[in-house]
C-alpha cells in the first residue's frame, strides 16, 4: 500500500468516526428487558436512560449492562408507546459508571453523516449512514408528537432500537428506533427525547387530551355547508360516544357531524389528535362546532386526559 | 459551475485514497474456483504465493485461481478447517505480492472497511462500510470481525481493510444484513499449522 493513502482523509475521517463511537458509546448501553436479545439505551442525564418503549417488553426486573461491563438493576420510571420512549431510573451507585451524553438539538441535515450506535450485549456497535430526509412536526401513528421527522439511511441491525444517532462529530441528536415505520430506521430528535423524558420522570406517562369520541370522515353535501356557512366538504360523524368522558358530558352524541374545533376546520380524525396532543388544554373548555338534524349547533366541553394504555 | 466545484472540493480526495486501497486489494484478491457454482475470492497471504479463502470455498483437492494479472492457474489445497472457514491453496506460480496485514484487535468500531472481491460475479468490486462489532472472546462466528457493510456471496474468501489498505479479515458470511469476516490473528492461527516456513524464517 503507498504510505501517502495511510495518512489520507479517509484516515482522518476514519479516525473521527471511531472516536465518536468511543466517547459516545460509554453512555450507551444494553437494555435487558425482553427475551431472544438485548435492546439499547442512552443515558440521557445522570442516572436516567432513555429507551425505545417497543423493547421494553416487561416493567419488571430490568437491567442493564454499563460501558465498562457492569449490570446494574434499572427501574421504569414512565413509557410513551406514541414515541416509543421508554425511561429508566438507574439503581443508586450505577451512576457513577455511566457518564450521561451530551445530547444537542440542532436540527439534523439531510446528507450529513450519521452513526447509529447500538449496545446490543456486551460489546458497542456502530453502524454508519446519512441522514436521508429531514421534515417538520409530525405525529405518528399513535399520535404521538415529534418535533422533527428524520429519516435514516442507516442499516436497521438487532437491538439497535434505543440506541443514539451520532454526527461525524460526536455530537448525540437523537435517539433512533425501528418501532415508528415499517423497515425503516426513524430518529427521534433529541428535543423531543428531553420533553418527553421529562414528563415520564414527573409523571410515569405523557398526559393526552381527550374528549373521548370517535369520528370518521364523511362528505357534507352542498346545502348542509351553506346551513352551516363553512367552505370544506369534509366532516367528521361521532361513531361512538365513551359513557361519561367529556364529550358525554359536554352533550355529544353519536351521529353529531364535527366540523370545527374552536372554530378551527377539522376533516380527519388526526385533527382531533393534533388538537389534543400537548396536554396542555387539559381541565380547559374547547368549542365543538356540529351538524346536528341538519343545524348547527356549538358544544362546550371540557378537555379530560386520556386514560392510560388507551390510544 | 463554481458554486458545483466548491461544494465537492474535499470530495476527489477522500476519493484518491480509496481508489488507492481498492487498487492495493486487487493486486493480493484473486478469483478462486473450484467446482461449486460460481467463484469465490482469495487473498494472497505470504510471498511465494500461498492463497487464503474460505474452507466454503475451495471444497475441493484442487481449484482453479484466476490472478490479479489475469493468469488461471491450477492450486492445490494445502489445508481446510471448515470450523474457522478457511482454506489454504498453494497456486502453480510464486511470483505472487502477499497482502499487508494487521490485526484487527486493534480495531476500534466505527472505523471505515473496504471489501474487494467478486460480488454476484462482478470481478474487483469495492464496497465502503464500517466496523460494527470488534472481534471478542465469543467462539466461532459470534467473536469474529462484524462490518456494517453490503456483501454478497463472491465476496467469500476476499479481503476486508482497513484505510490503510490492510487486511484485517476474510470475509466469510453475511449474517442478518451485516459482513462477518474471520479476523487476522484467526487467519495467522490457520497459516503456523501449517507449518510453512515464513520468508526469511531461519532452519533451526
Amino acid at each position: 500500500m503507498p504510505s501517502s493513502a495511510a495518512g489520507g482523509p479517509l484516515t482522518a475521517l476514519s479516525n473521527e468516526l471511531a472516536a465518536a463511537v468511543e466517547t459516545v458509546g460509554r453512555s450507551v448501553v444494553a437494555v435487558h428487558a425482553r427475551r431472544r436479545i438485548p435492546a439499547s439505551g442512552v443515558v440521557w442525564q445522570p442516572g436516567i436512560v432513555v429507551a425505545a418503549h417497543h423493547t421494553i417488553q416487561r416493567d419488571d426486573d430490568i437491567t442493564v449492562t454499563l460501558h465498562d461491563g457492569t449490570t446494574a438493576a434499572a427501574t421504569l420510571a414512565g413509557r410513551d408507546p406514541s414515541t416509543d420512549l421508554a425511561v429508566l431510573r438507574l439503581a443508586d451507585g450505577a451512576s457513577a459508571a455511566a457518564p450521561p451524553a451530551s445530547p444537542v438539538s440542532d436540527v439534523p441535515r439531510v446528507g450529513q453523516l450519521a452513526l447509529a450506535l447500538g449496545r446490543p450485549g456486551a460489546s458497542v456497535t456502530a453502524s454508519l449512514g446519512i441522514v436521508s430526509a429531514v421534515g417538520g412536526e409530525w405525529r405518528t401513528w399513535q399520535g404521538g408528537t415529534i418535533d422533527r421527522f428524520v429519516r435514516l439511511d442507516v442499516a436497521v441491525y438487532d437491538g439497535f432500537s434505543g440506541g443514539p444517532l451520532v454526527d461525524a462529530a460526536g455530537r448525540v441528536v437523537g435517539v433512533n428506533t425501528s418501532g415508528l415505520a415499517r423497515a425503516t430506521a426513524l430518529t427521534v430528535p433529541a428535543a423531543t427525547v428531553s420533553r418527553v423524558a421529562a414528563q415520564l420522570l414527573s409523571r410515569g406517562h405523557v398526559a393526552r387530551g381527550w374528549l373521548g369520541i370517535a369520528t370518521q370522515p364523511v362528505r357534507l353535501p352542498a346545502a348542509l355547508r351553506r346551513e352551516l356557512n363553512i367552505e370544506h366538504d369534509i366532516g367528521l360523524v361521532v361513531v361512538n360516544v365513551e359513557p361519561d368522558s367529556p364529550a358525554d358530558r359536554g352533550g355529544v352524541l353519536i351521529g353529531d357531524v364535527l366540523v370545527s374545533l374552536d372554530d378551527r376546520p377539522v376533516s380527519d380524525p388526526a385533527d382531533v389528535l393534533a388538537a389534543l396532543a400537548g396536554g396542555e388544554r387539559i381541565g380547559a373548555a374547547i368549542a365543538l362546532g356540529v351538524a346536528r338534524a341538519g343545524r348547527a349547533e356549538r358544544l362546550t366541553v371540557t378537555v379530560g386526559e386520556r386514560p392510560r394504555g388507551r390510544r | 459551475m463554481g458554486a458545483a466545484e466548491a461544494v465537492f472540493a474535499g470530495a476527489p480526495a477522500l476519493e484518491d485514497q480509496l481508489g488507492l486501497i481498492s487498487e492495493a486489494l486487487r493486486r493480493v484478491t484473486v478469483q478462486v474456483r473450484s467446482g461449486g457454482r460460481g467463484a469465490g475470492a482469495g487473498v494472497v497471504w505470504l510471498r511465494g504465493g500461498l492463497i487464503i479463502t474460505n474452507a466454503h470455498v475451495a471444497a475441493r483437492p484442487a481449484a482453479e485461481v484466476v490472478l490479479p494479472d489475469g493468469r488461471m492457474v491450477r492450486a492445490r489445497l494445502l489445508a481446510r478447517d471448515p470450523r474457522r472457514d478457511l482454506a489454504a491453496l498453494r497456486p502453480a506460480a510464486s511470483d505472487l505480492e502477499p497482502a499487508l496485514r494487521a490485526d484487527a484487535r486493534g480495531l476500534r468500531p466505527g472505523e471505515l472497511v473496504v471489501a474487494v472481491g467478486h460480488p454476484l460475479g462482478v470481478a474487483y468490486a469495492a464496497a465502503l462500510g464500517v466496523v460494527h462489532r470488534t472481534p471478542g472472546p465469543a467462539p466461532g462466528p459470534a467473536g469474529w470481525l462484524h462490518a456494517d457493510i453490503r456483501l454478497a456471496p463472491g465476496n467469500s474468501g476476499g479481503p476486508l481493510a482497513d484505510t490503510a489498505g490492510r487486511v484485517v479479515g476474510i470475509n466469510a458470511m453475511i449474517a442478518g444484513g451485516l459482513g462477518i469476516a474471520v479476523p487476522t490473528h484467526v487467519v495467522e492461527g490457520f497459516v503456523q499449522h501449517l507449518g510453512i516456513a515464513r520468508p526469511g524464517a531461519r532452519a533451526a
